[in-house]
């Protein structure tokens, strides 16, 4: 029972990562770069929605609102002033400036904010459980797991049929070879960029409602985006989904046999993938 | 026709190098406790930093993980040292052997993944290893080691000891890569720097001596690691898998210069004095020094050294080969 009650937990777990995997997929999908940042990017809307939470009384849903709104303006900001001037087939340019972004934002938010732990006031909705069985399921990670899935497949949908998917794929391609064909490059990275951190403003709400948030936690969330995404199969949408499961299930278990034990079974399960299906679950080849 | 390599200025600034490392080897000699101690950081942060731009400059290989051989050495020493009863000075050679066991794995591992992926694929190693290091009782777990056999030792002989083993670092580290640099495989590595894939078409092995550059490095920042940690006494697995050294690193090598030993020297004097200056501005220093890594990485990828160069000619270094035509 112990074991399922984690396997359980650990799908719920896993849709909380999927929200920070997809926007990292898309982004390496397209253009090649890894995002340092990813993982503050997340604190920071996270810790901007609590404060704006509790100076204006928003609701968690209205403050989900405005986080995806200003995640998709952060994403062009950081795309027209940085993201623009280093994306190449060189990988160190774009690595080192967002790693550098990285510790800024970082030690910026622990001016502004503190290194305290915050969280989310959610109306008592992280209290709520229903029985499922002889399990106790929470109301707020089912509602996560869910969101997870409809963005994943509304991701997915977007890229195979919609003009802007198209365009995105090519540039993914080629981007040379698309921008022949009349394909903006600039707009479709800067378009590609405001989606993933729009994603985060999700994935902010979320978490900060379901745990705490505090301006160092960010790394931890970037490694995490970063497992998922390999374990699943880079490139892929779906594989981010179901590698954030595969991570999700493994700390969960892991976290049962020791509770000093759980993120580091996460680890241990991405290099055991890694040694033995590199291309990750869905990855081709 | 003849090819010549020495220039004036390395000629002048070999002498001064190897100076240096005459006088940093008899510091107990004329230093005090305190200027040691200083001497013995700034050393770490050049070898360290030397090692990255090793990887990052030449072979092409970006990490942000380095502290894993930092960590994994330095805790090497302290379990030969204090649990075996290896002569702690010994045992920092010896440890060397962890680092180099630990890169051949990660390296099998890790070479499958894509340029960036590689990057956050070594800090997973560091996280794994700061982990696991936290639960492993034989090394006393989260609660870290205390090096209790260094009062065996008088300050002087402990003094002579860190001092010997910092100028070997640096003969290792820098006087290492410099030689490998002038070598046949300096100029592999420098066509590898500018193209891989011409490199490859020239009959150079990438594969092969990326991994040989990854081995290297994780033992000469293993040293370094070894040698810090001997002079703090004490160690646990954060300071030891701190992150920070892989920020150290980068923002040396970003600001003095990649892909040169002179900008390594520049960058660590920089940081190093920097941090003595304004460390204790904390939070605000570093929002500073990630911004400044941000600014060269977008507009001076050749650092403050790349800058100098375009005013003097004069490499303390030089690893250009010249082709002067003979007047007789």
């Amino acid at each position: 029972m112990q074991w399922l009650d984690g396997l359980v937990q650990g799908v719920l777990l896993g849709g909380l990562y999927a929200q920070y995997a997809l926007g990292m997929a898309l982004m390496f999908g397209v253009m090649r770069v890894v995002n340092i940042t990813h993982g503050d990017l997340m604190i920071l809307l996270a810790l901007v929605g609590i404060s704006l939470a509790s100076t204006f009384g928003l609701g968690p849903w209205s403050v989900l609102v405005v986080l995806v709104a200003l995640g998709g303006i952060i994403g062009i900001i950081l795309q027209r002033l940085i993201l623009n001037r280093v994306v190449g087939a060189d990988p160190l340019p774009s690595l080192i400036a967002t790693f550098g972004l990285s510790i800024a934002l970082q030690n910026a938010m622990l001016q502004v904010w503190s290194a305290d732990t915050r969280s989310l006031p959610s109306d008592g909705l992280a209290q709520a459980s229903f029985q499922l069985g002889p399990l106790f399921v929470g109301v707020l990670p089912v509602i996560v797991l869910g969101t997870a899935t409809v963005l994943t497949a509304a991701l997915a949908v977007t890229m195979q049929y919609t003009r802007f998917g198209r365009s995105l794929r090519a540039a993914a391609a080629d981007v040379e070879a698309a921008a022949m064909t009349g394909i903006d490059p600039k707009a479709v990275y800067a378009g590609a960029t405001a989606l993933a951190v729009g994603i985060l403003g999700f994935a902010a709400v979320f978490q900060s409602m379901r745990a705490t948030v505090s301006p160092a936690d960010g790394a931890f969330q970037l490694i995490y985006a970063f497992e998922a995404v390999i374990i699943g199969g880079m490139g892929s949408i779906w594989g981010a989904f179901i590698g954030a499961m595969v991570l999700g299930i493994s700390q969960s278990i892991g976290f049962r046999i020791d509770p000093g034990f759980g993120i580091l079974a996460g680890h241990l399960v991405f290099l055991i993938i890694l040694a033995l299906r590199p291309q990750g679950i869905l990855g081709k080849g | 026709m003849r090819v010549q390599r020495q220039t004036l200025s390395g000629v002048v600034a070999m002498g001064l190098g190897i100076v240096a490392l005459l006088a940093i080897a008899a510091m107990p000699f004329w230093a005090s406790q305190g200027l040691i101690r200083d001497v013995v950081e700034l050393c770490c942060y050049i070898a360290v930093a030397q090692m990255w731009n090793l990887l990052a400059g030449y072979a092409g290989l970006v990490s942000v993980g380095q502290q894993a051989f930092i960590g994994v050495s330095a805790y090497m020493m302290f379990v030969m040292a204090q649990l075996w009863g290896i002569n702690p000075f010994v045992a920092v050679v010896l440890a060397m052997i962890a680092p180099a066991l630990l890169a051949i794995p990660t390296y099998g591992l890790l070479h499958r993944l894509d340029g960036p992926y590689f990057a956050i694929g070594t800090w997973v190693i560091a996280e794994v290893l700061r982990l696991g290091t936290s639960v492993f009782g034989y090394v006393n777990g989260g609660a870290g080691m205390s090096l209790r056999v260094m009062t065996g030792y008088s300050p002087m002989e402990r003094a002579i000891g860190v001092s010997l083993l910092c100028a070997l670092m640096l003969l290792v580290t820098v006087g290492g890569s410099y030689w490998l640099l002038r070598s046949r495989y300096g100029l592999a590595l420098i066509a590898m720097r500018d193209n891989p894939v011409a490199a490859a078409s020239q009959g150079v092995n990438v594969g092969r001596l990326r991994f040989l550059i990854w081995v290297a490095a994780a033992v000469g920042t293993g040293l370094a690691g070894a040698i810090y940690f001997m002079a703090q006494l004490r160690i646990t697995p954060p300071s030891a898998y701190d992150p920070s050294w892989a920020n150290i690193a980068i923002f040396i090598v970003m600001v003095g210069g990649l892909g040169s030993l002179e900008g390594v020297l520049i960058g660590a004097l920089i940081y190093f004095f920097a941090e003595r200056w304004f460390g204790e501005y904390g939070a605000t220093y570093m929002v500073v020094l990630g911004l400044l890594t941000v600014f060269m990485a977008l507009f001076a990828r050749g650092g403050l050294w790349g800058l100098i160069c375009k005013v003097v000619d004069a490499p303390w270094f030089p690893t250009r080969r010249r082709l002067m035509e003979d007047r007789t």
